[in-house]
């Protein structure tokens, strides 16, 4: 037999696999040279948007360079939903319009530059100015001036008093004046500073050795983005990563069960709910809709759908980790058939020989329209319209990307919509109150076709109400009357999973998702 | 001759480019849902009606449809292809930054292809009708039907959860191999499987050819005729397999991307989708098909020169 022979310079397929090998165990090699270094690998569901600006005061990517713990705002919520300063060293209202605060004089940003009212004043301008996209959130501002080296005043146009809650949000987060690259070099005074970013997939951050708040644990933190639960599910489960945000919450006995994982679910603030289009009979009938939520059997939803883990039955619309809930002075609509068909009844929908229900000598039925973002969301939509099924409606799902849901609501082609809302993200209940429940606002008017002019006068009275307590009585009388006009649906309050590898300490759940990596993250 | 025949072919990519270019702004305009809305709803869930407008005016999303694409296609024509509307960045370098990506992703996927699908398939030929064919076959069919989410899934359980040989998923800077043998094996061997069962019947056909029959007559040996006279010309038909495969993987699967964690363009494409940031739809559609009409060009090119059968000469 002749000799193989090889020709020019040609690379035969065995060599290539030999090559790649060999690369492969180099790259190992590479990476396994230990160093003493404390890395925290982390892994979260989503991150900035695709295209990649970490810039807090672009859209919502706050949020994000914020839960990294690059970047600190004036004041934040506990763990527990109190309001606490963070840059902020307190705060007094000088009178109506006029707010004082004032600022540590111990933090310094990344670069080393003073954090102090120059550079506040040159954050909140960046998100003021007209330019920015989301200014109009703050058109209630007048003014922000320095009135000393650590002190500044917000004037408001109107009384206003969710005023400093609105400084939680992360598009309030302080940035260094000095600045080079917003975008793609982000100086913040967290107690974690930027390295690098790759857009949709990683963002990696060093402790800051002068951080103002005390000792930083971890030296480094990995971040991962990943939009798959089950690959969340797996990383953690490999070992690769310390801290998973939300992984499958079929596996969350499996993985508590695992000695080397700790599962833990938290009460967010966030609540699943079902929109009724209120400008179509019979759902103008504000007792067609309490019927439809006494239809509702809302612990089957969550020990089904929920699988009993990620979530709660709701009574209102505000989570019970919301300070402002009245869910102990509000009536629960407990599953009870027999009241809705009562109610039913009442409105003209009545029972026919084949058992299903009757609107006008026409088949009630009913379509909810939903969208696949969040999971529960349309296991949630099928188990509802099964027991709808069973009281005699007929009942479909229909799934749909968000805008055309948007677009179906504000056309008023719709039934239900079922949707998942952060209710009050900066704590204050006056933001959903007055999208849904205002006359005027944008979901009231286009979604829901409510008005209630008692409700609107309560709503506005509130928001200029400087007084705590009287405020508050005022939000559980519009929570009372709201819940009872049954505009909107509440199904359930919607718990955040996290799995943790056990040597990991000091980790808390924030209920509102702006804070996730704090200083006092570490190994056991 | 063959230089008109490229120079010909050249011209009529900017009638097709400018096609593509306009259905998928049609496409993505007709589809329900708008932009403003979509890029000004907060994580929280709503959105302000005054920053919508705001938004819709600031961008000229309040034009109608034709001006939109001809703003935008003025631009283009210089080299402009805007910013996206969701993060405010420049079109171009987000696209080629994710396509990078996928590149060095399916690159790795084409060796991996490769090295599984020329040697089984040559076996399996060679070995016509016995037990090693039928598992070749087998193999074959079983790459085709799987799932690529399942394999991705199966093999981050086998490699990562139970040996612990390979990160599960992740970015590892772009530049670290251990992370990309896992999803350019997913993608490799569903290419694999689809050349293998081409190299296959295209061997069975040439090894039964006269030529073959010659070279073994003048006591060439078997190597010999296999790689240099059978193989070479199996590779013919291939070639387009091959070139479709390596366009599809160059569009990214978005899929295998999003299991394991890679910033890509097959990501990049349905998320500026899903959000309908026109620009950045524009932008990587375009760029997509640009390397898809690339690659069949090239594909062409190596036609012509591995068969001398094939000439496209204007008067044949």
């Amino acid at each position: 037999m002749m000799k193989f022979n090889i020709q020019k310079t040609k690379l035969s397929f065995p060599a290539i696999t030999l090559i790649l090998i060999v690369a492969l165990l180099c790259a190992g090699c590479v990476e396994t040279e230990g160093t003493e270094e404390k890395v925290l690998h982390v892994v979260f569901n989503e991150g900035p948007d695709t295209g990649g600006s970490l810039d807090p005061a672009n859209g919502w990517t706050g949020w994000y360079v914020h839960q990294a713990g690059v970047y600190e705002t004036l004041f934040y919520y506990d763990a527990d939903m109190n309001l606490m300063p963070k840059l902020a060293s307190g705060y007094k209202q000088l009178n109506d319009t006029e707010w004082e605060i004032q600022l540590r004089e111990d933090v310094a940003f990344h670069d080393g530059t003073k954090m102090d009212a120059d550079a506040v004043l040159f954050s909140m301008n960046r998100v003021l100015d007209p330019s920015n996209s989301r200014s109009y959130e703050y058109s209630f501002i007048k003014d922000v001036r320095k009135t000393g080296e650590y002190t500044i005043v917000i004037e408001t146009n109107d009384v206003y008093a969710p005023l400093i809650a609105s400084l939680v949000d992360p598009i309030m987060s302080i940035i260094s004046p000095n600045i080079v690259d917003a975008d793609k070099q982000p100086v913040g005074t967290g107690p974690f500073m930027f390295v690098s970013f790759e857009p949709g997939t990683s963002l990696e951050v060093v402790k800051n050795p002068d951080y103002w708040d005390g000792e930083v644990k971890v030296d480094r933190i990995l971040i991962q983005y990943n939009k798959d639960s089950t690959a969340r599910t797996l990383l953690i489960k490999s070992g690769d990563i310390d801290i998973a945000r939300d992984p499958l919450q079929s596996e969350y006995s499996a993985l508590q069960t695992n000695p080397e994982i700790n599962a833990i679910s938290k009460e967010t603030l966030r609540t699943y709910f079902l929109y009724i289009n209120g400008g179509k009979a019979p759902f103008d009938d504000f007792r067609v809709r309490q019927a439809l939520s006494y239809a509702i059997n809302r612990q089957e939803i969550v020990d089904t759908a929920l699988e009993g883990v990620s979530g709660l039955p709701a009574t209102g619309i505000f989570t019970n980790t919301m300070p402002w809930n009245a869910n102990d002075q509000i009536e629960s609509y407990e599953y009870n058939p027999e009241k809705a068909l009562e109610l039913f009844e009442e409105a003209g929908i009545t029972k026919g020989t084949d058992g299903k229900l009757y609107y006008n000598g026409e088949p009630f039925t009913i379509e909810i329209q939903t969208y696949t973002k969040r999971a529960a969301l349309q296991p949630s939509a099928e188990i509802i319209a099964s027991q709808l099924e069973d009281i005699g409606i007929t009942t479909t799902v229909t799934i749909l990307d968000s805008a055309a849901l948007t677009a179906n609501a504000v056309a008023g082609t719709y039934d239900f919509s079922l949707a998942a809302w952060s209710t009050a993200p900066t704590g204050d209940p006056d933001y959903f109150l007055s999208l849904h429940y205002l006359s005027t606002g944008n979901y009231a008017s286009k979604w829901l076709r409510y008005s209630n002019p008692q409700v609107d006068e309560w709503i506005l009275e509130a928001r200029t109400e400087p007084d705590e307590e009287k405020r508050a009585e005022l939000y559980d009388k519009i929570q009372i009357q709201i819940q009872e006009d049954a505009a909107i649906l509440p199904v359930f309050y919607a718990n955040e999973i996290y799995a943790l590898s056990s040597d990991v300490e000091g980790f808390v759940m924030y209920p509102n998702e702006y804070t996730i990596i704090t200083k006092d993250i570490g190994f056991v | 001759m063959l230089k008109d025949y490229f120079i010909r072919r050249a011209l009529y990519l900017i009638p097709v480019l400018i096609f593509i270019s306009f259905m998928s702004f049609s496409l993505i305009y007709i589809a329900p849902g708008d932009p403003a809305e979509i890029m000004m709803t907060s994580p929280s869930g709503g959105y302000d009606e005054a920053a919508v407008e705001a938004f819709r005016i600031a961008h000229g999303l309040d034009q109608p449809f034709y001006i939109q694409y001809l703003n935008w296609f003025k631009g283009a024509v210089v080299g402009n292809f805007g910013y996206s509307y969701m993060s405010e960045q420049p079109v171009f370098e987000t696209v080629l930054n994710a396509f990078k990506n996928t590149l060095t992703l399916s690159v790795l996927a084409l060796v991996i292809a490769l090295v599984i699908a020329i040697p089984f398939g040559v076996v399996s030929a060679l070995k016509h009708n016995t037990v090693v064919d039928d598992a070749c076959r087998f193999c074959a069919l079983f790459g085709v039907s799987i799932p690529n989410f399942w394999q991705a899934y199966m093999m981050i359980i086998l490699f990562s959860v139970i040996l612990h040989w390979l990160p599960p998923s992740g970015f590892g800077h772009g530049t670290e191999i251990s992370y990309m043998i896992l999803p350019a094996t997913v993608l490799g061997t569903g290419s694999a499987a689809v050349m293998m069962r081409m190299i296959r019947s295209s061997m069975l056909d040439v090894m039964g050819k006269e030529y073959i029959q010659t070279a073994r007559g003048k006591g060439l040996s078997e190597k010999i005729v296999i790689i240099r006279h059978a193989l070479k010309n199996a590779l013919v038909p291939v070639i387009t397999v091959i070139g479709l495969s390596i366009g599809f993987l160059l569009n990214g699967s978005v899929v295998v991307e999003t299991i394991f964690g890679w910033s890509g363009i097959g990501n990049l494409v349905v998320d500026s989708i899903l959000s309908h940031d026109y620009m950045m739809v524009q932008g990587s559609v375009l760029f997509v098909a640009v390397i898809f009409l690339l690659i069949n060009f090239f594909v062409d090119l190596v036609y012509v020169w591995a068969n001398p059968e094939i000439r496209y000469d204007r008067n044949s």
